[in-house]
């Protein structure tokens, strides 16, 4: 087979570019929220973010090519020719578009949070993290049990809210880059 | 000069004949060895004998183990602290497992699983030990590991995405008609204002050909039948046409436009448009015209109705009939169809916002 003289480098270059933005902010809240090292911050956000990319393109790569027309016609039309709309297909483009951003959400959170757990388990970090408080006086168990005491709170509650969150902005940081980039272009263009 | 042979003499032994039996020199040797074999085997026994085969499979074995025992005894191969030892050694396995030269789609696997493949090469090592009992890693390793196993996986699905890419590329080449300067994802290395040409114009002429076949010699009362039911005719050339293209699988993308035929003279002007409604740039959707001349000619009927093939019998029929009425009267003129569309071929008309400035037209 001939093969055309055409290379998928400027997805490279973007996913690394995301890539980077993602581990910056992820790291970043890792660090601040579950007191990590700088270092174990950074391997975390990096191998977790990585796995959620690979996860999605084996979702793209097996799903794709199980489309119907209609759906592959769009696929092309925005990978080949960067526009999402084909013959006037919009409300079904919106709803599709949310249902797998909502989709990459929740699995790449699932993907993150497990793989940090499975490395600080690794490292043994995970037991410090999510160990039961202390044994607490008798009032201030009976405050907890009614539901007034400040430190509600677990451990793991707290894991969980920052993966969450780390995730939140790394999302919302490509997201806008990618607006950018689309309006930048929209004005070149 | 006697000292540089001696010299290279020394270094060649020193390669290649091993200080101890139990070095990868030995391998390779073995594997040179058993490739001998099977060549003389093959040029006495042909190629069809099984020990030839098994001595062949012996000798990538040998071969692989001996790269792999070589290079992990190197110390120096690295790329920015990385050591790529595994990655050679996997491209050896690779060409060994799947023969990429045999066909395209071997090939596609083999560049596909290269860095999987690669990172077994680099894992296996922690699995098993040289007395071949298995044991797992401890976390450092494990860690590395996962992160190898992670990045090659990435690596792999970017190329499979390639793939993919040349895969559409194939099944509707007229997606190439502009290039892509406006992708996200893909790089053309050719020329930005790739100008290469959809099939649009070989569907026509198909079309164009079929018609003035169907058409050519006709009596013209059947041509202006034909023309009065054109969208059923001209569907079904259309279809036909869609068959005979290289890569068949755009034809869902391509739709045919009939106007109503125009009057031009004596007879008709036939007007075929081929829209490109696929996947496209903004400023590069398109379409293709063609338009075929349908015009009456008055052509002396032949008295001996045996001429012509058997699209033309039942005007010979009628013929027949009318001549054994009038038989006495001089050569007859019918009125028969002559379809001209035109030798240039069609091309690519652009509708777009700057559709005025860049159309070839």
């Amino acid at each position: 087979m001939e093969y055309e003289p055409i290379l998928p480098l400027r997805m490279v270059v973007f996913q690394i570019l995301f890539l980077l933005v993602a581990i910056a902010l992820e790291a970043g809240i890792l660090r601040q929220r579950l007191r990590l090292g700088f270092q174990t911050s950074v391997q975390y956000a990096l191998v977790t973010n990585l796995a959620a990319i690979v996860f999605g393109w084996i979702a793209f790569l097996v799903l794709e090519p199980l489309m119907p027309l209609e759906i592959e016609a769009q696929i092309i039309n925005y990978v080949l020719f960067n526009q999402l709309l084909l013959n006037g297909w919009t409300t079904e483009v919106g709803a599709i578009l949310f249902g797998i951003g909502l989709i990459a959400f929740f699995g790449t959170f699932f993907i993150k949070a497990k793989g940090i757990e499975f490395f600080l388990r690794s490292d043994n970090a995970w037991q410090p993290l999510t160990k039961k408080p202390p044994r607490l006086p008798r009032d201030e168990r009976y405050a907890r049990a009614r539901g007034t005491g400040i430190e509600l709170g677990q451990s793991n509650a707290r894991f969980i809210d920052t993966i969450i969150q780390a995730n939140a902005a790394s999302f919302s940081a490509i997201l806008l880059l990618i607006l950018l980039r689309a309006f930048v272009e929209g004005q070149g263009g | 000069m006697q000292d540089i042979f001696q010299d290279i003499n020394k270094q060649a032994r020193l390669l290649l004949v091993p200080k101890a039996y139990f070095a990868w020199q030995t391998l390779l040797l073995l594997s040179l060895f058993s490739l001998f074999v099977a060549a003389a085997l093959e040029s006495i026994a042909g190629n069809d004998f099984i020990g030839i085969r098994v001595l062949t499979t012996l000798s990538w074995i040998f071969f692989i183990s001996a790269v792999w025992w070589s290079l992990s005894e190197a110390k120096n191969l690295k790329v920015y602290g990385f050591r790529i030892d595994p990655w050679i050694t996997g491209f050896v396995l690779c060409l060994f497992l799947f023969h990429p030269w045999r066909s395209d789609l071997r090939l596609r696997w083999a560049i596909t699983s290269w860095p999987l493949i690669s990172t077994g090469v680099m894992a296996l090592p922690h699995f098993v030990n040289w007395e071949l009992k298995t044991s797992l890693p401890n976390d450092k390793v494990k860690k590395t590991l996962i992160t190898t196993l992670i990045v090659n996986l990435l690596l792999s699905s970017w190329i499979a995405f390639h793939f993919r890419i040349q895969d559409w590329l194939r099944d509707y080449p007229s997606l190439a008609v502009r290039g892509f300067d406006e992708s996200e994802f893909v790089h053309d290395f050719t020329a930005s204002d790739r100008q290469q040409p959809s099939q649009g114009a070989a569907l026509l002429e198909t079309m164009t050909s079929e018609i003035s076949q169907a058409l050519t010699d006709q009596p013209w009362y059947q041509t202006e039948r034909w023309l009065y039911t054109r969208q059923t005719q001209l569907e079904a050339i259309f279809q036909r046409a869609l068959e005979t293209l290289d890569s068949p699988a755009e034809s869902v993308f391509w739709r045919l436009d009939v106007a109503e035929p125009r009057r031009s003279g004596e007879g008709y002007a036939l007007d075929l448009r081929a829209n490109w409604v696929g996947p496209a740039s903004r400023e590069g959707v398109f379409y293709l015209e063609k338009s075929c001349k349908i015009l009456p000619v008055e052509k002396p009927r032949p008295r001996v109705p045996q001429t012509g093939g058997t699209q033309t019998d039942r005007t010979q029929t009628n013929s027949a009939q009318t001549n054994s009425t009038q038989a006495d009267e001089p050569q007859p003129i019918a009125r028969l169809t002559s379809v001209s569309c035109g030798e240039d071929s069609p091309t690519e008309k652009f509708i777009g916002p700057d559709a005025a400035v860049v159309s070839p037209i």
